[in-house]
């Protein structure tokens, strides 16, 4: 990927409050031409689903693991069986405050995430992150 | 004694006359069965689980006492065993032992004073071995609910820190007012969803390891001081809340236990309540009735979709990520219900409303 090519963003956290925090990071990065937050994971999976992008920019999501209804591993895995064609278009973070070795270690199993990432989310991890891109 | 509290004993022997005479002479002490053969040991043993002390006669024409006993504890390994026997077997009865098939063996002729001393220290050590089973149950469970719990609150409790900590960083980067304000107020409801956290743990403590303290419970008061509390807050987004209890007789239960359960459903009626809905209502109707108080909690809020419905007494689930919540309210209501012996009925359609109906029988007047 061209280093300087502007990314879009999806935050799914059931958290107002991360999901505001993220944007803000993410904005302040530099390298972000729309960041879309969802509180409700499906509403995230579905707006991925429909294809609905208007450029051919390439999408940065960040899930979050613990969440009601859809949580971040149903989410993962609901996306791993969409279309190569639309999941080639995302990069995968897992963020998450759990530090319960499960999880870190079932976020290894998903060949699509690409890291794990610990809250709070902070502009240097990010920016070192998306320079890796 | 009654025959409920009498010590369980079950005689196996092929020879009719020491049946007889055995049942003969301890059936006042003792809750006697007999059998002739294994086949009928083990009907006994099926239709009465807790026998708790079980005597066989080593000789038997279809098997030995010791093989008997070797089989049968596969299927039940509680009851305590022994070999009743002659010295000639004495090389048989030393294998039993020493395999760990019987508790003892009780040599023939036997005399009365053998045969009771035998089932009493047999007996001891049955219930202390059942109580020490139903302890190791209760253990297990609290450990297993312990790896449940310790998992969610990290979730929980660092959750909203983590938030917090991350805003704060934020913060200090940030020049615009408003813009900080509204941050202030998210990270007020990060600290407020971490309070109501806190709080819900220490009921579910209150109610799983407090004692139950009955006393007179009167509904109007209850009500009266959740409505001097609930109307305020109802006023900030609209929602009536109308109360009506009818109670004209003593009702005694655990106070803790019932303002739990009220709270719970008061503040779970008013969080999910529609954002822009007209004519917004919680109301709740008490009333008592021949030892028996039944509360109904109604609501026309968001309701809750019915695939959801059967899991929302589960502990940390939680049915919707529109509001806050610890998934932790209506476990502890439905924990506090059946520790009053009452149960707890939900009605409720997506969109229209939900309507929690529970009935609670009153306790054994205990109060001063």
């Amino acid at each position: 990927m061209v280093q300087n090519k502007k990314l879009n963003f999806i935050v799914i956290d059931d958290s107002k409050l991360d999901c505001f925090i993220a944007e803000k990071v993410i904005n302040s990065t530099g390298k972000s031409a729309e960041v879309r937050s969802f509180v409700d994971a499906r509403n995230a999976l579905a707006h991925i689903a429909s294809g609905a992008t208007d450029d051919d920019r390439h999408t940065v999501v960040l899930v979050d693991i613990q969440m009601p209804v859809m949580n971040g591993f149903q989410f993962v895995e609901a996306f791993q069986k969409l279309s190569a064609e639309i999941t080639s278009c995302y990069t995968i973070f897992v963020i998450s405050s759990s530090i319960n070795e499960n999880d870190l270690k079932r976020v290894d199993n998903y060949s699509c995430v690409k890291q794990f990432l610990n809250k709070p989310l902070n502009s240097n991890i990010l920016g070192t992150l998306l320079a890796q891109l | 004694m009654n025959t409920r509290n009498k010590i369980k004993v079950l005689y196996i022997d092929d020879e009719q006359n020491n049946l007889v005479g055995f049942k003969a002479t301890f059936r006042f002490d003792y809750n006697i069965f007999i059998a002739t053969d294994t086949a009928q040991a083990y009907a006994h043993l099926k239709s009465n689980p807790d026998i708790s002390v079980i005597l066989c006669d080593q000789r038997m024409p279809e098997t030995t006492g010791a093989r008997f006993f070797e089989e049968m504890r596969q299927q039940y390994p509680e009851p305590v065993r022994m070999l009743i026997t002659g010295y000639s077997d004495i090389e048989s009865v030393i294998d039993a032992v020493n395999n760990g098939h019987i508790y003892r063996y009780i040599k023939k002729p036997w005399t009365d004073a053998d045969i009771r001393s035998a089932i009493e220290e047999g007996n001891k050590y049955y219930t202390t071995n059942s109580m020490l089973a139903a302890r190791n149950k209760e253990l297990q469970s609290a450990y297993d609910e312990l790896g449940k719990f310790t998992y969610s609150v990290t979730h929980d409790l660092r959750g909203p820190l983590l938030s917090v900590i991350g805003a704060i960083d934020l913060a200090k980067t940030m020049e615009d007012l408003p813009e900080i304000k509204e941050l202030l107020v998210m990270m007020d409801d990060a600290v407020k969803k971490l309070d109501e956290f806190i709080r819900n743990t220490h009921e579910y403590y209150n109610l799983k390891r407090g004692k139950l303290v009955p006393e007179d419970i009167d509904f109007n008061k209850i009500i009266a001081d959740a409505t001097a509390i609930f109307t305020i807050s109802g006023r900030m987004d609209n929602t009536r809340f109308t109360s009506e209890v009818f109670q004209d007789e003593k009702f005694v239960s655990d106070e803790v236990s019932i303002k739990i359960i009220l709270n719970n459903l008061f503040s779970n009626a008013f969080k999910f309540q529609k954002k822009n809905g007209a004519d917004k209502f919680v109301d709740v109707k008490i009333n008592v009735r021949d030892g028996k108080a039944t509360i109904v909690v109604s609501d026309n809020g968001i309701g809750i979709h019915e695939s959801h419905i059967g899991n929302i007494f589960t502990m940390f689930y939680r049915a919707t990520s529109e509001e806050p919540g610890s998934g932790f309210g209506l476990y502890n209501v439905k924990d506090a219900i059946e520790r009053l012996n009452g149960n707890i009925n939900v009605q409720s359609a997506l969109n229209e409303g939900t309507i929690f109906t529970i009935v609670i029988p009153g306790m054994k007047d205990g109060a001063k």
